[in-house]
């Protein structure tokens, strides 16, 4: 891809539901019932089920993934901070452009959003270039 | 010995090491949980680096229960070499602060990962929040 700054990544787009949640708890190992229950999750802040923060996480490290290849997996860097849950039913994009490209390396701008455009996940990633 | 509440855990508290083999059927399990189509295109082996992410995760969940109500606030994670599947890894964790403010604890939680070979395979951190219990104090 090209690496000017701007540049948007491809984003990746996921229809969220509670079978994807749950298998993600099964192979994640993480049942937490806020994740898997909803009669449990109902009587939350939350209101109901939300996914696993690191399930949205692969959604973004997916998406890096396609744009850098190896270079993510080796030297990449993602920091970010969680604003609001994903629910099941909710259209999840991962998306990011690359905010600066300096010393052999790109920063990028990544975010979750979700249909209603409400941001879910913020921050950066950084690989090697 | 009962598992210690994650919001009871003191600074500097490690938790008991983790180590999870990488076998295909799992990697194929998460692959397919989280719909990674990236992961694929590259060589054939290669495990996402969520998936090592999923595991640091895991390690935490083994070694204190996490309160009902507990939030995940952020995360940072620096992915140092390409993990392979069938690879073995150990995990360690321990708390490195917390704080707490009008009955919620403040939680952060440093990861690091090791591979076959001893070295170091990924580092991160965990930032929650969560109601405060009545036992244990930092």
């Amino acid at each position: 891809m090209t690496l000017d700054v701007g540049a948007e990544l491809k984003p990746v787009v996921v229809e969220l539901t509670q079978d994807k949640i749950d298998r993600y708890a099964l192979a994640g190992g993480d049942g937490n019932p806020l994740h898997t229950d909803p009669e449990f999750a109902a009587k939350t802040q939350f209101g109901g089920t939300v996914a696993h923060g690191m399930l949205v996480l692969a959604y973004l490290s997916e998406m890096m993934t396609a744009a850098f290849g190896r270079a993510w997996l080796s030297g990449g860097r993602l920091k970010v901070r969680f604003k609001a849950p994903a629910r099941p039913g909710d259209t999840v994009s991962a998306v990011g452009h690359i905010v600066r490209a300096e010393g052999g390396r790109a920063v990028c701008a990544v975010e979750c959003r979700n249909q209603r455009d409400e941001v879910l996940v913020s921050g950066e990633a950084e690989v090697a270039t | 010995m009962p598992t210690p509440s994650l919001d009871a855990l003191p600074k500097g508290h490690q938790l008991p090491p983790f180590a999870f083999e990488l076998s295909p059927d799992w990697v194929r399990e998460y692959v397919v949980a989280v719909e990674d189509e990236a992961i694929s295109a590259l060589d054939g082996g290669l495990v996402p680096p969520m998936a090592v992410a999923a595991l640091g995760v895991r390690a935490l969940l083994d070694g204190a229960k996490l309160p009902p109500g507990a939030i995940h606030l952020g995360q940072e994670m620096s992915f140092l070499r390409p993990v392979r599947v069938g690879e073995r890894l150990s995990i360690s964790a321990r708390i490195v602060s917390r704080g707490e403010r009008q009955g919620w604890v403040l939680t952060g939680i440093e990861l690091d990962v090791q591979g076959d070979d001893h070295g170091p395979v990924m580092k991160g951190r965990a930032t929650l929040t969560m109601p405060a219990g009545r036992e244990g104090e930092s």
